[in-house]
């Protein structure tokens, strides 16, 4: 029998690659596949229309497509540094109270919740340039007297998006580096103290190094959750107007599934996965080098 | 008299046959069905318990989604071959992109049946030649709600006079729309009109006024033609209004419900809009306009025609259900008279004949209802369909971001329409339209 000849290792491995194959590999292979083709949704034939490059050097040249994957690499830098700081602010306070933390950090996790549909509707009402909750504010209390197009606006739709995405996410930081300072010894801490150091040498020079590992970590996570942000940005804005908050995954899901246009779709796809990986590898790199500091194993 | 009763008999006992017979036709025989999902089409679905019990076969529905998210489901279908299913919810927007989903339904439908509907409903239901889809009672066209105080006002009235030179009236023409709006607007408390700024709506705003302005969004071959005299008076429009603040600052991201419900606010004079929300506009305790609400036909642009940009849902029978003749009868009987009657009596304007005119006669003791039939039966007359291309919702996904730059000022309109049509262009040569 054939069977036997396998290693009992390779036998009794066989289900889980089997198993990852068929949900990981076969889709993967076959969207590749279908980024060589003129796949259409709407015309299951073209999946067999072989036509090279053409897809690839059509998002090459395509302006829209290289605006978008910059305006995703801006989000992504933006809103990773300022849950970060906002993050590790959160952290350290709420680390310091003494009587009702779990609750605070119960509270803390409300945002990660909410469905990112509803964050959008959340947001897009709160930014409504006529009956959003901002203008209304602001107009109350006498600091404008116009309605500021907070979704419209080339810069006030990116804040208004970069808004949202930290709301939703800067607990994701918060809870992470909150974990580090609970596994933190505190003789450092003591040891700086007896030298002289100010609280602020104390965080710069003991407890920001050993946070760092735990930082990196939540960056490398919301690195892949923002550089697929789709949900939010499609309630609040679409992409829009006139592409100024148009992100690579609205062009994509637009392209794949309004449009139909599957193969070309598949094409920007596998070219905005470099965006990932880069951003991926970058902060794995800054773990290692991170943990090497503080004597950790690699 | 006696040939009479035994003339009637006869006929009761054929009839009596004829619907045992259908309740037999299509015994045992379960049909699946997508269809458009919401609380206003589900007095019709109540119905279909009524056909299951005359046929004696049973209607599953596997899906209830609003039509952009059957369009997904569909083209996913389409793309994984699952599409044995019987009957799904079809727009006419939509219906030019499954060209082979649906199949015709000419030799399923009585030809008489088929006549009782509206003749420009079935001419735009009917791609290459096949009946896709019946049309059901969710006809829409839109026509121009306003506030009518606003012209009950002599001081207005006199005011406008001095700067524009003519009378203060409800308007006929788009030109006078502009006038108007700008006229009442008093940003950020009041607009003077407002329009759907995003995705296909933006562009068939557009496409309407390109119409009404004597254009064409594309030519017969369906190369764009909007980048034209016509095209470039109709973006001025929509340009000229969001400079002057006579449209609120978020307009460019607003759909149909953020419109319904800004103008049901009160803070808005104008509003080109659909049927369905007359009820809701004139309901005292969702809006602030009713009982000062007026509706008038759609205005004309400069070629001296209304702007109709119209649609309608309807109902089509998949090419590969295996039981398409009592597919067929279901969508008969979902569109049939009593069906449109009852969908109808909600608001919504019918596609067939007869039920228009017991509309218009229920609506004679109603004096609201009778001017919003007037309106919307005056600007149905011309109404028109969107262009009959598998490519009209990529094309106005290639369209509207361009419209969109012009409004807010990143671009001119020149330049505007010359990147939309040179898009449109590569779209068609890319999928050999020519």
């Amino acid at each position: 029998m054939k069977l036997g000849k396998f290693p009992p290792w390779l036998a009794l491995l066989m289900p889980a690659i089997v198993l990852l194959a068929a949900v990981v590999l076969v889709p993967l292979v076959l969207s590749f596949y279908s980024s060589f083709t003129s796949y259409k949704l709407t015309k299951p034939d073209t999946l067999y229309n072989w036509i090279g490059t053409f897809n690839y050097q059509k998002a090459a040249g395509d302006i829209y497509f290289w605006t978008a994957f910059g305006r995703t690499v801006l989000l992504l830098t933006v809103a990773l540094n300022l849950e970060m700081v906002l993050g590790l602010g959160l952290a350290l306070m709420v680390s310091k109270v003494t009587r009702g933390q779990r609750l605070l950090r119960t509270m803390m996790m409300f945002p990660m919740m909410f469905s990112p549909i509803l964050v959008g509707f959340q947001f897009k009402f709160i930014f409504n340039d006529n009956v959003g909750l901002v203008n209304n504010t602001l107009q109350s209390l006498g600091l404008t007297t116009t309605a500021i197009p907070w979704l419209v606006d080339a810069h006030l739709a990116m804040f208004s998006i970069i808004s949202a995405e930290i709301w939703t996410s800067t607990s994701v930081f918060a809870i992470l580096i909150l974990a580090g300072l609970y596994a933190m010894p505190q003789d450092p801490l003591e040891a700086a103290k007896v030298d002289g150091c100010t609280p602020l040498q104390s965080f710069r020079f003991v407890t920001l190094p050993f946070l760092m590992p735990f930082i990196y970590i939540a960056m490398a996570i919301r690195s892949l959750d923002v550089a697929r942000a789709y949900d939010i940005v499609q309630i609040m804005t679409n992409g829009g107007p006139a592409r100024r908050t148009e992100l690579l995954w609205t062009l994509i899901g637009r392209t794949g599934y309004v449009d139909a246009k599957m193969g070309y779709a598949n094409a920007m796809g596998y070219i905005s996965i470099l965006l990932a990986i880069f951003f991926t590898v970058y902060f794995f790199r800054k773990l290692t080098a991170a943990r090497a500091e503080l004597g950790m194993a690699l | 008299m006696t040939h009479i009763i035994r003339g009637v008999s006869i006929a009761a006992i054929l009839a009596g046959l004829a619907v045992t017979a259908q309740a037999q036709d299509f015994a045992g025989v379960t049909l699946e069905a997508k269809l458009i999902g919401g609380q206003q089409y589900e007095a019709l679905y109540a119905r279909i318990a009524e056909w299951e019990a005359a046929t004696g076969a049973k209607v599953n529905v596997i899906s209830k989604k609003n039509h952009f998210e059957l369009d997904k489901e569909f083209k996913s279908d389409i793309a994984a071959g699952t599409t044995s299913w019987c009957v799904g919810s079809n727009h006419s927007s939509f219906a030019s992109q499954y060209p082979s989903l649906y199949t015709d339904l000419t030799p399923l439908i009585p030809a008489e049946e088929v006549a009782a509907y509206v003749g420009a409903n079935i001419a735009a239901a009917t791609l290459d030649g096949k009946l896709v889809m019946l049309p059901r009672a969710q006809f829409d066209v839109s026509a121009l709600y306003y506030q009518k105080s606003l012209y009950e006002d002599a001081d207005k009235a006199a005011a406008f006079k001095a700067e524009y030179g003519y009378d203060l009236a409800v308007p006929t023409t788009w030109d006078q729309v502009r006038d108007q709006a700008v006229f009442f607007a008093d940003p950020p408390n009041f607009y003077g009109t407002q329009y759907a700024g995003k995705d296909e709506a933006i562009v068939g705003r557009f496409y309407e006024l390109v119409v009404a302005n004597g254009g064409a969004l594309f030519n017969d071959d369906f190369s764009p033609a909007f980048n034209s005299d016509a095209g470039k008076q109709s973006l001025q429009w929509f340009v000229d209004l969001y400079a002057a603040g006579a449209v609120p600052a978020g307009t460019t991201n607003y759909l149909w419900d953020d419109l319904g419900n800004g103008f049901a606010s009160g803070t808005v004079a104008l509003n080109l809009d659909w049927p369905g929300w007359a009820g809701f506009f004139n309901d005292p305790a969702a809006s602030k306009v009713a009982g000062n609400l007026g509706v008038a036909p759609a205005p004309m642009g400069s070629a001296g025609v209304r702007t109709g940009w119209s649609g309608f849902h309807g109902f089509s029978v998949t090419e590969d259900c295996a039981n398409k003749d009592a597919a067929a009868s279901l969508v008969l009987f979902l569109t049939n008279e009593d069906s449109q009657i009852l969908e109808s009596a909600a608001g919504p304007l019918p596609t067939r004949t007869a039920v228009w005119d017991h509309v218009v006669a229920e609506a004679a003791s109603d004096p609201f209802r009778s001017e919003v039939l007037a309106a919307f039966q005056e600007t149905a007359k011309t109404a028109f369909a969107v262009p009959p291309t598998p490519l009209w919702i990529e094309a106005t996904n290639l369209i509207y971001p361009e419209l969109q730059a012009a409004i807010l000022g990143d671009k001119s309109v020149d330049e505007a329409l010359q990147t939309a049509s040179d898009a449109v262009d590569e779209l068609m040569r890319e999928e050999g339209v020519y």
